[in-house]
């Protein structure tokens, strides 16, 4: 068993030998960088929630559009068919 | 590992839980080693030690200021560093399913001889051969912590963690063929 204690002593000094100096001071610089690059919870729900509005106010201004567009063929329609009627209307008299 | 280590004063934590760089960064210095050592016994790689080292002391710099119970702070580091590990070995696991790769290409095993001695590489093979749960427990063990810490730490039992870690230990001297002995 002596040996295997001998061993797990080297690990943990070959383990060791791994970390290169400076190595805390990375770590706390990394650790500082990451926490401010992470955005804050307030900021994830505002973009979320401006994203939801735009997406919306797009499809309602897409939705009006097409339905306006519509609308006027429908007229015009309409009206090119009254046109229509009337010169047909004045010919015949 | 050495059974007798020191353990971070209670008002350290506290300075590192306000913040303090120079704390945090104390923290780190004091039980990096003891970390590293950890995480090379579950990970059974040299070249992830400093990677695996650094994610966990990231989390715990971040973490450490809702940790309740400044006493039990080794046994909380422990346990972050447990579960980053097994995390990692999760991962890989998991990656090597939607790679084209074989284990055998990505996870090239280190050549005997090359990171020791003899008995290392004979700890190193029959650590190899358990699960990675089994290795943090013995891990843990070799780090000196008591059954009951053992049990704090990974959130069980006292009579479980025995139970385990018997079996754990069956396994590695099934495996462990000390070089002294051939």
């Amino acid at each position: 068993m002596k040996t295997e204690t001998r061993a797990w002593e080297q690990l943990q000094r070959h383990a060791s030998a791994q970390l290169r100096p400076g190595f805390a001071d990375r770590v706390v610089r990394a650790a500082r960088a990451g926490a401010e690059a992470v955005p804050s919870l307030f900021s994830i729900f505002a973009l979320s929630a401006a994203t939801a509005a735009l997406c919306l106010l797009a499809v309602t201004l897409f939705n009006t559009t097409s339905r306006d567009t519509d609308e006027s063929d429908f007229n015009l329609a309409g009206w090119q068919q009254i046109a229509a009627d009337s010169e047909e209307f004045a010919v015949n008299l | 590992m050495e059974s007798s280590q020191s353990t971070a004063p209670v008002e350290l934590i506290l300075r590192a839980q306000r913040g303090e760089p120079d704390a945090q960064r104390e923290l780190i210095v004091a039980y990096q080693h003891r970390v590293a050592g950890f995480v090379y016994a579950i990970i059974g790689r040299s070249d992830s030690i400093e990677d695996i080292a650094q994610l966990i002391f990231i989390k715990m710099v971040r973490a450490i200021d809702r940790l309740q119970a400044p006493a039990q702070f080794e046994s909380w580091l422990f346990r972050l560093a447990r579960n980053t590990c097994i995390d990692h070995l999760r991962r890989q696991k998991l990656r090597r399913i939607f790679t084209p790769f074989a284990p055998e290409h990505e996870n090239v095993p280190e050549p005997s001889g090359a990171v020791g001695s003899e008995e290392l590489d004979a700890l190193r093979h029959a650590l190899d051969q358990l699960r990675p749960q089994d290795r943090a427990l013995l891990a843990l063990v070799q780090e000196g912590r008591s059954h009951a810490e053992i049990a704090v730490t990974l959130r069980s039992s006292v009579a479980a963690v025995k139970a385990r870690l018997h079996r754990a230990r069956e396994h590695l001297r099934e495996h462990y063929q000390s070089p002294h002995e051939n």
